[in-house]
Order: C-alpha cells, then structure tokens, then sequence
C-alpha cells in the first residue's frame, strides 16, 4: 500500500487524486491513529508564527492538487517567468550570492579602515550606513546631533569626508549600498563627486542607493520633508541614475525596514510592492517606457524565523513582482521580469538574552536566504545586534555564517532544492493570492502614497507590533531565552564594540576646518540653484552636484530644500503610535 | 481622586527614531488604563520637559535606541530638577548597555527597562510607584 501511494506521488498530482485520497485516508485510520491513541499531539494547533496560518499534520500530492498547482505556471524553470524557482538559470552553481555586511562607524577614515580590511577577509562589498545626523539631513554640528555624531554609521558632512571613506582597495569591490533615503540626492551627488576626485570609474562597480524615502514615512522615521516632496526627489535620483549611470541601482524599496517593523510577510510584501509601484509610477510619468526602468528596481528583505514561510516569502516575492510587470504594466523582457531581490537575517527575531544564541539564529536565517533561492546577495546581521553596535567579532562571526552555509551544508549545489514540496508550494500560493489582495486593497486607497498621508501603513504595522510583542509575553510564539528556557541569574558579558565622545569631537573639527577653506561665493551661488531647481520641477541631482563639488555641505543642501518643500511633522494618527 | 488616570509622557529625543519600543509600550500603557501622550520624534530635553509640565504628566517615559541615552536623558533630568518637576516618575527603555544603566539610575532615572523587559511588568512598576506615592 505505501509503495503504491509513493509511485502515484511523484508522478502526477491530480489524475489519481482518488487513489491517494483513499490511501492517506487509510493510512490516518490504520497508521496515524493507533499511532495518537495514548498520546495526542503535544499542541492543540499548529500555526506559522508570522500569518498564523494553520499547519497541517501532512502535506501530499493533493494539497497541490487543490489548488491546481501547475508546475509550468506556477513555478517553471529557473531564470523563466515566473521565476518562482530564482532568477539565476545556475543557481548558486555559477556564481554564490554576495556577501555583504552592513557597517558603518566613526568619521569616514575609521569607516574606510574597517571596510577595507572586511574587503581583504574576503567580502565582495558592503552596505554603508551612515550616522543619524546624516540620514536626518543634519551637519555633525547641528544641536539635534549632539551625541549621534559617527555613533550608528559613518558620518558625512561634506565631499571631504566622502573622499575619505572612499579610499578603499578598489580591486576587490564589486557591490557598494548606501543607505541613504530624506538625503538621497546630496549623498548621490557626493559619491558622484568623490568617484571623479579619486579617478574611479563608476561603470566598475555596481552602487545600490536605498533611496526608500516611503519606507521612511511607513515606519522608520528618518523623513524630512512632507511624503510628495520625497517622492519627487526620490524619483530625481531614479531618473538622473538612469540616464548617467545605466549600471548602478538607483532604487531598493527596502521591505527589510516593514519586517524589522514586525509587518507579517503578506504586510511586507503588499506594501512593499505598492511602495514600489508608487515609485514606478512616479519615474514613468517622466517619459520612460517601462522595460527600460523596471530592470533598477531592487528589493531588500529581511527573513523571520518560521523557516518555510521565510522560504515561501522569498519565493513568493519573485513570482509577484514577474506578475505584477507583466499583468498591470505590460512588461516584457527578462530583465523587467526579474526581481532583483537582496535578502537577510532579520534583526528582529536576535535576541539580548543569551546572545551567543543569535549565532544558531542567524545560522538557520541564512540557510533560508539560500534555500529560498536566487536572492543575489545576503546581509547577516551580527549576533550581538540586540546588545548594542556590532562588535569586531561579531562580524568575523557574521562572516563565516555566511561561508559555513555555502561551503559546508551543500543547498547551494542545486537549484532551488525545494521547489514541488507539498507544503512549500501551497504556502507560496497562499502567500501570493493573499498579498494580491491586498495589494487590491491599496489600491483601492489610491495608492502607497495615499496609504501613508492618511496613516494607513502606519496604524496596520502598530497593530502587528502590539500583536508581536503580546504573543512573546503571553508565551504563543516562544522564544528561547526569553519566555523559554530563560536563564534567571544570566549576567551578560559579550564584547560590545565602543566609541566614544572622540569622534564627534574630530568630525565637528573636521566640519569646521573645510567650512573655513572653502569659497562662500560659490557656495552661495550653488545653493541659490538649489533653490531653483527645488522651486520649479528641474531634476535636483545636478545642481546639488554643483553644490557638493563647492563643498556645501548636506545640512546646508537640505536646508534649502527644507526652506522650499517645509518639514513633515506627523500627527498622533499617521505616526501609529 | 484615586480613579485619576497616571499620565505618561512617551518621549523620543535627538534623531533616534525607532519606535517599535514606544509603539509597544504605548499600547500596553493605555490597556493598563493609563493615559499616553507621545512627544513625537526629534525632541530636545527642552522640548520634553515642556511637555511633561504642560501635559501634567506623572511619568516621563524615554524610549532610546540609537546609543545617544547618556547624551540627552541626563539633561532631562537636570531640566526637571531646574523646573522643580523632577516628582515626576522616570523611566528609560531601550537598548542600554549596562555600565549606562549604572550612570542613568545614579542621575536619577528611577528605573531602567531594557530590551526584552516585560510590557506587563512596566505597567506594574508604574502603577505601584503611584500607589506609593498616594498614600
């Protein structure tokens, strides 16, 4: 009976659907039954721990069935719409994902040292992160940024400093994100100008800008302007990006920044998806066909720890943006069609209790970024994120991680080595018909830009944040050294990375010193076309350019545009808290 | 008197602008029956003492996650004290290595809540402090 039932199941998934449902409905009277009889099973459900989905005890060839999987439309080969089974027509045989670390610490010269020497252990590339005062648009000696000066990234005031973290073994780097988003200009135009000050071509290596300035408004904060000013800027970037440097990507709608905010995966992939629209959209109306600017839309998402969700997730992701270009936007080459997707480990699922346990954690999350197939490039965050910043172990730690899975575990021999199971493709298609419909949902609001100016994101993501942190309280989700087996007299000893008051100090002197040789006529003059271009609805990049080459700096840059566009203060409703 | 509702100020100072933390706490705040009012982000120490002598407050809650605690929470604390406000109960959470813990509890944060600290337990601690004081 059992061999007869196997042979069915791998051969079709409806003709004989009757035999297989007679032969699983035996086997639960026979086999699983007598099997329960003492003792039942040891939780009254089972559910995914992020859409509380309901998890069978068993998944076969009819669970396909149902919902009339279809191998060529569903999931295909890889590399061919829908892309289900990963963009790459190799896998990981050809080339392994990139591996990527996010850092960014101290004044530009501690960064370029620390950079560099992750370059020389054998990373391809890195994301650059920079300080709050410059992601807020503010100068290292501006009173709001007293005390965050080169503390969470690098700081930036000027091109001086760009110039200075630029200095890189150029070799060896393939991929550079910045993760700049309310700035995003001032920070494109600064990398621009240090490329052409240290004579390297931009063509020779592939710039990610994050540019998500919607994301910001959604849940992270960083904004400074009012949402529809911060689409348009964004949109300059896309434009003058895809014009002068057809190479780099000037887009990602950052979905890792809706996870890290607790969104549920069918969340994060309909907001981040109609976010992305927003953007297309935007950059369509300034006369582009859409085959030509689809291609620079990336995605960077951030994996739970529920395994096949994450996996299904990242599936899931591919299929629905090949649609979405095909179906609404009438896509058709490849390239339009193949989502560029950059996943991680999250942040959120690391914990401060027991943080060598983030270690296994990140383990299992990187597994899921390979498993899930053709994501071009993983970030591991480090283990002891939750404690403080980074320490220099951690992201050696974070290093092998990465290398541990690809070297040593096997996944990424094969393509996509899970494609066809039973409970990961029925989750992928729940997955995908319910971000459809909420997408349809959004729609109907009008759009992303729609959903964020009346709070909509904001108070569904509170809602998952509340509903998150009850369920680790109440013991639903557990949590191993938090609500289970906790360690009451646990003293905390990880190394945690330090820097002090000092370089806050350097960077303000730093500021000063090129405020002092620089020509204030020219600065003023390239302010003043700042203005203009703000003003009316010339593309900002240039000028600011201008601007940046003068040595203004991106306080000043921002000012003029905070002057012109006004400053965004949320209300108690569209804030979500 | 008694039935009076314990009014927490939830402030965000400098540029630290993660607020799943305050989302949470606000939430289980206001279900633990208390009153919440949210400073909003990029608060001065200023900007917040202001509001928590305007507002009334009874507890200052200050939520950090971006390193800057040492920074701006002691000058909160000092601002109170210049305000003759510093009855009001404070507490910080957040990310807060331990050695910061020390120095903020001996400027005179009353209590430090760090990440993975009980929702519960924070409404808890709030409300026997007020039970004390009223007695």
């Amino acid at each position: 009976m059992g061999d007869g039932s196997k042979a069915k199941a791998s051969e079709s998934t409806d003709p004989d659907s009757g035999v297989l449902d007679a032969a699983e409905k035996t086997w639960r009277r026979e086999v699983l039954e007598p099997a329960l009889a003492e003792r039942g099973e040891r939780q009254d459900e089972f559910v995914t721990q992020q859409m509380h989905w309901p998890v069978k005890d068993l998944y076969t060839p009819g669970d396909l069935a149902a919902i009339g999987f279809d191998y060529q439309k569903d999931v295909g080969f890889p590399g061919q719409y829908p892309y289900t089974r990963g963009t790459n027509p190799a896998g990981y045989r050809q080339d392994l994902w990139t591996m990527l670390q996010v850092t960014g610490f101290g004044t530009a010269t501690d960064s370029a040292e620390r950079w560099s020497k992750m370059l020389d252990q054998g990373l391809n590339g890195f994301i650059i992160e920079y300080d709050l005062p410059t992601t807020n648009g503010y100068d290292s000696d501006h009173p709001l940024a007293e005390g965050e000066v080169a503390r969470a990234g690098t700081a930036i005031d000027t091109l001086a400093d760009m110039e200075q973290a630029l200095e890189l073994p150029w070799d060896k780097l393939q991929h550079l994100s910045s993760v700049c988003n309310a700035p995003q200009p001032v920070n494109l135009a600064m990398i621009l100008a240090a490329l052409e000050k240290r004579d390297i071509d931009p063509s020779s290596f592939t710039l990610q800008m994050s540019n998500a300035i919607l994301i910001e408004y959604t849940c992270v904060g960083r904004y400074i302007y009012p949402p529809k000013h911060g689409l348009r800027i964004a949109t300059d970037c896309i434009e003058y990006t895809i014009r002068n440097h057809s190479n780099w990507i000037p887009i990602s709608v950052v979905s890792a920044q809706l996870y890290a905010a607790r969104a549920t995966p069918v969340q994060e992939l309909a907001f981040g998806f109609a976010i992305a629209m927003e953007y297309l959209d935007a950059t369509l109306a300034r006369g582009f066909e859409i085959d030509e600017v689809a291609p620079y839309w990336s995605f960077i998402t951030g994996l739970e720890m529920d395994f096949f969700e994450a996996i299904a997730k990242l599936r899931a992701y591919r299929k629905i943006w090949a649609r979405l270009m095909r179906e609404r936007y009438g896509a058709k080459t490849e390239e339009a069609l193949r989502l560029r997707l950059m996943s991680s480990p999250g942040t959120t699922g690391l914990t401060l209790q027991q943080p060598l346990n983030n270690i296994a954690r990140l383990g299992i999350q990187t597994l899921a970024c390979a498993l899930g197939g053709g994501a071009y490039a993983i970030t591991t965050p480090l283990h002891d994120e939750a404690h403080a910043l980074p320490s220099e172990e951690a992201v050696r730690v974070g290093i092998a991680v990465q290398n541990i899975v690809a070297h040593e575990t096997g996944v990424a021999d094969t393509v996509d080595p899970l494609a066809g199971s039973y409970l990961l493709e029925s989750m992928t298609r729940r997955m995908e018909d319910e971000v459809f419909a909420e997408i349809e949902k959004i729609d109907a609001m009008g759009g992303a830009l729609a959903a964020i100016e009346s709070g909509y994101f904001q108070k569904e993501l509170a809602h998952s944040q509340r509903e998150r942190h009850r369920e680790i309280e109440d013991g639903t989700r557990k949590q191993i050294g938090v609500n289970h087996l906790v360690q009451e007299d646990e003293k905390r000893s990880i190394e945690m990375f330090k820097l002090g008051q000092e370089a806050e100090t350097r960077q303000v002197a730093r500021l000063a010193r090129v405020r002092a040789d620089r020509d204030e006529e020219l600065v003023a003059k390239t302010l003043e076309r700042v203005r203009e271009a703000a003003t009316g609805d010339a593309n900002l990049v240039p000028p600011i350019l201008e601007a940046v080459k003068a040595y203004a700096t991106q306080g000043e840059i921002c000012d003029v545009m905070r002057d012109v566009f006004g400053v965004y203060h949320p209300d108690s409703l569209t804030s979500g808290v | 008197m008694a039935e009076r509702k314990i009014r927490v100020l939830l402030a965000k100072l400098g540029l630290d602008s993660h607020t799943v933390g305050v989302t949470v706490i606000a939430g289980s705040l206001r279900d633990a029956g208390m009153e919440v009012i949210y400073t909003g982000l990029r608060q001065t120490p200023d900007m917040v003492v202001q509001a928590a002598i305007q507002e009334d407050v009874d507890v200052v809650g200050i939520s950090s996650l971006s390193g800057a605690q040492m920074q701006h929470i002691p000058k909160v604390l000092d601002r109170l004290r210049e305000e003759e406000a510093d009855d009001k109960l404070v507490v910080v959470g957040g990310v807060i290595p331990d050695e910061d813990a020390e120095a903020l509890r001996a400027a005179g944060v009353d209590k430090v809540f760090t990440m993975g600290a009980r929702t519960g337990d924070i409404a808890d601690y709030i409300r026997e402090w007020w039970t004390e004081r009223e007695r």
